[in-house]
């Protein structure tokens, strides 16, 4: 069971410093999230520690083993995988390939494709058909599943639930809640704080680039600093629902 | 009339089959690692001088030259620094493996000198091998930059290539004898064997390609890749492996289109710019990104030179570079260039 330990990072595009000496623990079979505003540096963060933006000081280490500095194919070589939040799918292959491509390394076996269209039924239905033609739902579910392909020992998702309807997003969270009770090891980044703390262990609030808040769920929940700051959207959101649910 | 009609019809698709394997290795090349390769003709030239040499029985230098390369790179490889045991075990033995292949085929052909298929075979090998080092040398490291840069770069690249075939096999023209001598008369046109055979290999090897892009998962890696550089990223598809295929690929397929064109031209190292460039035009019909247009592109391409051979045959690049203007007029009121999703 993979155990990340990040201390000292530093990120940044340009001479733009966006993460600055932050430090983050996960422990093995955790779900942790990262809650902060837009342009807190959550998405950079993720790319910082995917390789996608190199990081320019600190360590990343899983087991022990220093990751900082990897490519990204090597990072999903050593079980770390992202869920983007551009999602990155191939737009004009069909649903199936993009799923068989999230499982380059192990080449695809069939077991794998099952599992995934067992998580997801409706990508078997559309398997067919290109990725581009789906909905902003069922492209989500896409890169959920090519994630997953990939045997993931620490799986990383970008704000999973951006843009999308709210019994989508139960869908979305009812599988990373099985996925967590399977065992796997969690980073959920999200902007929508009651809902990354209905299924997380525990959290952390980034502001600027910098870690402001940690905590366990109940504690983040009842902090009256977050509620403030962040909570306000989650209202919207349970409007939202309850509008979908009187349709 | 007729008679000339057809014949010349018959060589537009000859020509139009060797410039379909340089459109599509420029489409491989472009879309995988936005290189727009100018110095795509040069392995024309290079396939087709290292099958002369291999023909007649010379140990080619190219091939030598390429295993160096190999040798060096794999050098490097090996002193990267986190690498385990097993993987560095893997990286040595496959490196071996591959310039083993380089100079076996090579030495084979020295050996016996005349074989058709094995000078094809050391040719390819050598060619496509070569592919893979310009693109770890000249692309690699600057794999982010720029599309104009990385053009530039292929120009730099085309000088040397250019300069090195000259010094390996001199100025001095090869005449190289067909596959198979002769031809057939196919209605009222005598159609030599080798325009045949020029057109089916062509055709075997894009079918070939479409087969393994659409049927393997190494392929469909490629085409990720072109898709969604940073999506094939994050499947752990590693982009310079797929840089090398992509530059394999098209070196592979130019090499294979010098060495079926040399009987009918003789090989020099002359011969690669034009070839090059009239694959570009065909290919600017579809974008250097869409296969099937290019494919139009290279019968439109092939026609118009043999037409425009016959008619005023002084002008007859110059009447197929100009079609490279209405086409990217065409192309422009199309798919303008915004609309790109880059």
């Amino acid at each position: 069971m993979p155990d990340l330990r990040i201390s000292g990072l530093n990120v940044g595009y340009g001479r733009a410093t966006v993460i600055e000496s932050l430090d983050l623990d996960v422990k093995p079979g955790e779900l942790v999230t990262v809650l902060g505003a837009n342009g807190a540096g959550k998405s950079t963060l993720l790319n910082g520690i995917m390789g996608l933006c190199p990081p320019r000081a600190g360590s990343v280490k899983l087991d022990g083993v220093d990751l900082a500095g990897l490519r990204p194919e090597q990072l999903v070589a050593r079980g770390v995988v992202l869920v983007p939040e551009r999602r990155e799918l191939f737009g004009n292959l069909p649903v199936e390939v993009n799923l068989r491509l999230g499982g380059y390394r192990t080449g695809a076996p069939a077991q794998s494709l099952d599992r995934i269209y067992g998580l997801f039924p409706i990508l078997a239905e559309r398997r067919r058909q290109k990725a581009a033609t789906l909905s902003g739902g069922e492209q989500q579910m896409l890169a959920v599943g090519r994630a997953l392909m990939a045997e993931p020992r620490l799986l990383m998702l970008d704000e999973p639930s951006i843009g999308l309807a709210p019994l989508i997003v139960q869908e979305i969270l009812r599988v990373i809640g099985q996925l967590k009770s399977e065992g796997l090891t969690i980073i959920l980044v999200e902007q929508n704080a009651r809902l990354a703390l209905s299924v997380a262990d525990r959290g952390y609030v980034l502001e600027v680039g910098r870690i402001v808040l940690e905590g366990s769920s109940a504690e983040l929940s009842a902090d009256p600093r977050l509620s403030q700051a962040y909570l306000g959207g989650a209202g919207d959101y349970a409007a939202a629902r309850d509008q979908v649910y009187v349709d | 009339m007729l008679d000339t009609l057809l014949f010349l019809v018959a060589d537009g698709i000859t020509n139009g089959a060797v410039y379909g394997l340089l459109a599509l290795s420029l489409i491989v090349i472009y879309t995988v690692t936005r290189v727009v390769n100018i110095a795509q003709g040069e392995y024309v030239t290079l396939g087709a001088l290292s099958f002369a040499s291999a023909l007649s029985g010379t140990f080619s230098v190219l091939s030598a030259l390429v295993a160096a390369g190999l040798a060096a790179f794999a050098l490097r490889d090996v002193a990267e620094q986190r690498l385990t045991g097993t993987m560095r075990m893997r990286i040595v033995l496959s490196r071996a493996l591959w310039i083993l292949i380089v100079l076996a085929t090579a030495w084979l052909a020295n050996l016996l000198p005349g074989s058709y298929w094995l000078a094809v075979l050391a040719s390819l090998v050598a060619t496509a091998s070569l592919g893979t080092l310009i693109y770890r040398l000249t692309v690699e490291p600057v794999s982010d930059a720029s599309p104009i840069v990385l053009l530039i770069v292929s120009v730099g690249v085309y000088m040397v290539l250019h300069g090195t075939a000259v010094v390996i096999w001199g100025a001095e023209p090869r005449s190289v004898p067909p596959a198979v001598d002769g031809g057939v008369g196919l209605g009222p046109v005598f159609v030599t064997y080798q325009s045949l055979w020029i057109c089916a290999s062509s055709l075997v090897a894009m079918i070939a390609l479409y087969l393994f892009s659409e049927r393997t998962l190494t392929g469909q890696a490629l085409q990720a890749t072109a898709v969604n550089r940073t999506g094939a990223q994050l499947c752990g598809i590693p982009v310079s492996i797929a840089g090398q295929l992509s530059f394999a690929i098209g070196a592979g397929f130019s090499a294979l289109s010098g060495l079926l064109l040399a009987p009918l031209i003789t090989a020099n190292y002359d011969m690669g710019l034009p070839i090059g460039l009239k694959g570009f035009v065909a290919a600017a019909l579809g974008g250097i990104v869409e296969y099937p247009t290019a494919l139009v592109g290279v019968l439109l391409v092939g026609l118009t030179e043999s037409f425009s051979a016959y008619q005023v045959s002084a002008y007859r690049d110059v009447v197929v570079y100009l079609m490279v203007i209405p086409i990217l007029l065409w192309r422009n009121a199309v798919r303008p260039p915004e609309t790109h999703g880059h």
